[in-house]
C-alpha cells in the first residue's frame, strides 16, 4: 500500500509540462515494477477514452483496482493527486499575488494568446485523426463527419446551445446517418 | 454563490466529458453565464495545467482557485474525481458491449462533437487573448509548434512568456 501509494507520488510529482509525460511514467511503472503488461495497458487505454473523466486519472483508478481492489484506487489516486494539485494551488496564489505587477502583465501577453494555440493544436491533431479515419470509410462518411464536427462548434458559439445537448446531437447523428451512410469499399487503385 | 451549485456544475462538466480538457465547454458555459469566473481567469487556469505537474486536467482545479479560493480547489478536485470511478463500472459493461456497432457509431459521433465544442471555445478565449498581430503571431506560432510536437507544452509557455517580456514590457 504504501509502495503504491509512492510510486504514485513519484509518477504525480514528476511530470511537469502535461499529459503526454505523466502518460509516459505511468507506461514506464507498469512495466518496470510489472503491474500491467503491454496488451492490458493498451487496452486499460481504450477503455479510459469512453468513461467520464481525467483519462490519466482513470488509468490510476484502474491500475489500483486492478492491483489491491478499492484500497488500492485510494492509495493511487490520492499518491497521484494530492501533491500534484496542491502544487496547482500554489502556483495559482502566487500568480494571483504578482498579477498587477507589470512584468507579468507583459508575460501574460505572451503566454495567453499561446495557450489559445496550444489548445488549437490539440484539438486539431484530435480532429485529423477522427477525420482521417472516415476518409478510410469514403467520402459521404467523411463529409457527415465533418458536419457534425463544425455544426457542433457553430452551435455553442453561435446559439448558445448547452454542451450536452450538442454532445448528445453529435452522438445520434453518427448513429442514425451511419445506417444510410455504410463504409465504402475503397476503389481499387488505377495505374 | 451557492457551494452546492458551484460543485454540481464543476461534476457535471466533469460527468459529461472525457479527457483533460472536455469539461472545459461545460464550465465555461456555465461560470460565465452566472458571472462567477471571467475570460481571464479561464485562460489563466489553462495556462497553469500546462506548466503544472500531474495530467493537464488539473486546470480546473486552478480555476477553482480562482474563482472561489481553497474551497474551489477542493471542489474541483473533488469533482475531477468522483465522475472516474465510473471506469470500474465501464470496464465490467465494456465486455458485453464492445461489438456493437451502434455503441461504436454513436461514440464516434459523441468525439467529433468533444472537438467541435474544444475548437468553439478556443475561439471565445481568443477574443480576449488576441490583443494585437503580435498576439496572433504568438498564438499561430505556438498552434504549429505544438501541433507538429516539436517541443514540449512548458517550453512553448515559457518561449512566449519571455517574448511577451521582450515584446510588451517596458
Amino acid at each position: 500500500m504504501i509502495d503504491l501509494f509512492k510510486a504514485w507520488f513519484l509518477i504525480g510529482i514528476q511530470s511537469f509540462g502535461g499529459g503526454s509525460s505523466t502518460l509516459f511514467l505511468i507506461h514506464q511503472a507498469c512495466i518496470q515494477r510489472g503491474w500491467l503488461d503491454e496488451e492490458a495497458f493498451t487496452r486499460a487505454w481504450g477503455l479510459v477514452q469512453i468513461s467520464p473523466g481525467i483519462n490519466l486519472v482513470k488509468m490510476t483508478v484502474l491500475i489500483g483496482f486492478y492491483l489491491r481492489g478499492w484500497q488500492g484506487v485510494i492509495a493511487s489516486m490520492t499518491g497521484l493527486l494530492l501533491p500534484s494539485a496542491t502544487v496547482t494551488v500554489l502556483m495559482t496564489a502566487g500568480f494571483t499575488a504578482l498579477r498587477d505587477q507589470p512584468a507579468i502583465q507583459s508575460i501574460l501577453k505572451g503566454v495567453l494568446p499561446a495557450a489559445v494555440g496550444l489548445s488549437l493544436a490539440m484539438s486539431l491533431q484530435m480532429a485529423v485523426s477522427l477525420l482521417g479515419r472516415a476518409w478510410q470509410e469514403g467520402k459521404p462518411r467523411f463529409s457527415l463527419h465533418t458536419i457534425i464536427l463544425i455544426g457542433s462548434a457553430l452551435l455553442l458559439s453561435l446559439l448558445k446551445m448547452s454542451p450536452l445537448l450538442v454532445l448528445a446531437l453529435a452522438g445520434m447523428t453518427a448513429m442514425l446517418l451511419h445506417l444510410a451512410l455504410p463504409v465504402q469499399q475503397k476503389q481499387p487503385e488505377r495505374g | 454563490m451557492d457551494p452546492l451549485l458551484y460543485f454540481w456544475l464543476f461534476l457535471k462538466a466533469s460527468l459529461f466529458s472525457t479527457g483533460g480538457s472536455g469539461n472545459l465547454p461545460f464550465l465555461h458555459t456555465d461560470l460565465i453565464a452566472l458571472g462567477w469566473a471571467q475570460e481571464q481567469d479561464f485562460l489563466t487556469a489553462l495556462a497553469v495545467g500546462q506548466i503544472s505537474p500531474g495530467p493537464t486536467g488539473l486546470w480546473s482545479i486552478s480555476l477553482g482557485y480562482l474563482t472561489y479560493g481553497w474551497g474551489g480547489a477542493a471542489f474541483a478536485l473533488l469533482a475531477l474525481s468522483l465522475p472516474t470511478l465510473l471506469v470500474l463500472l465501464v470496464a465490467s459493461a465494456y465486455n458485453r458491449m464492445e461489438k456493437l456497432p451502434a455503441v461504436q457509431d454513436f461514440s464516434r459521433g459523441l468525439s467529433l462533437g468533444v472537438v467541435g465544442l474544444t475548437i468553439s471555445v478556443a475561439f471565445i478565449l481568443a477574443n480576449s487573448a488576441i490583443i494585437d498581430w503580435k498576439s496572433v503571431v504568438i498564438c499561430l506560432a505556438a498552434l504549429g509548434l505544438a501541433y507538429t510536437n516539436r517541443l514540449p507544452m512548458i517550453v512553448i509557455l515559457i518561449f512566449a512568456g519571455v517574448l511577451g517580456l521582450l515584446v510588451y514590457g517596458g
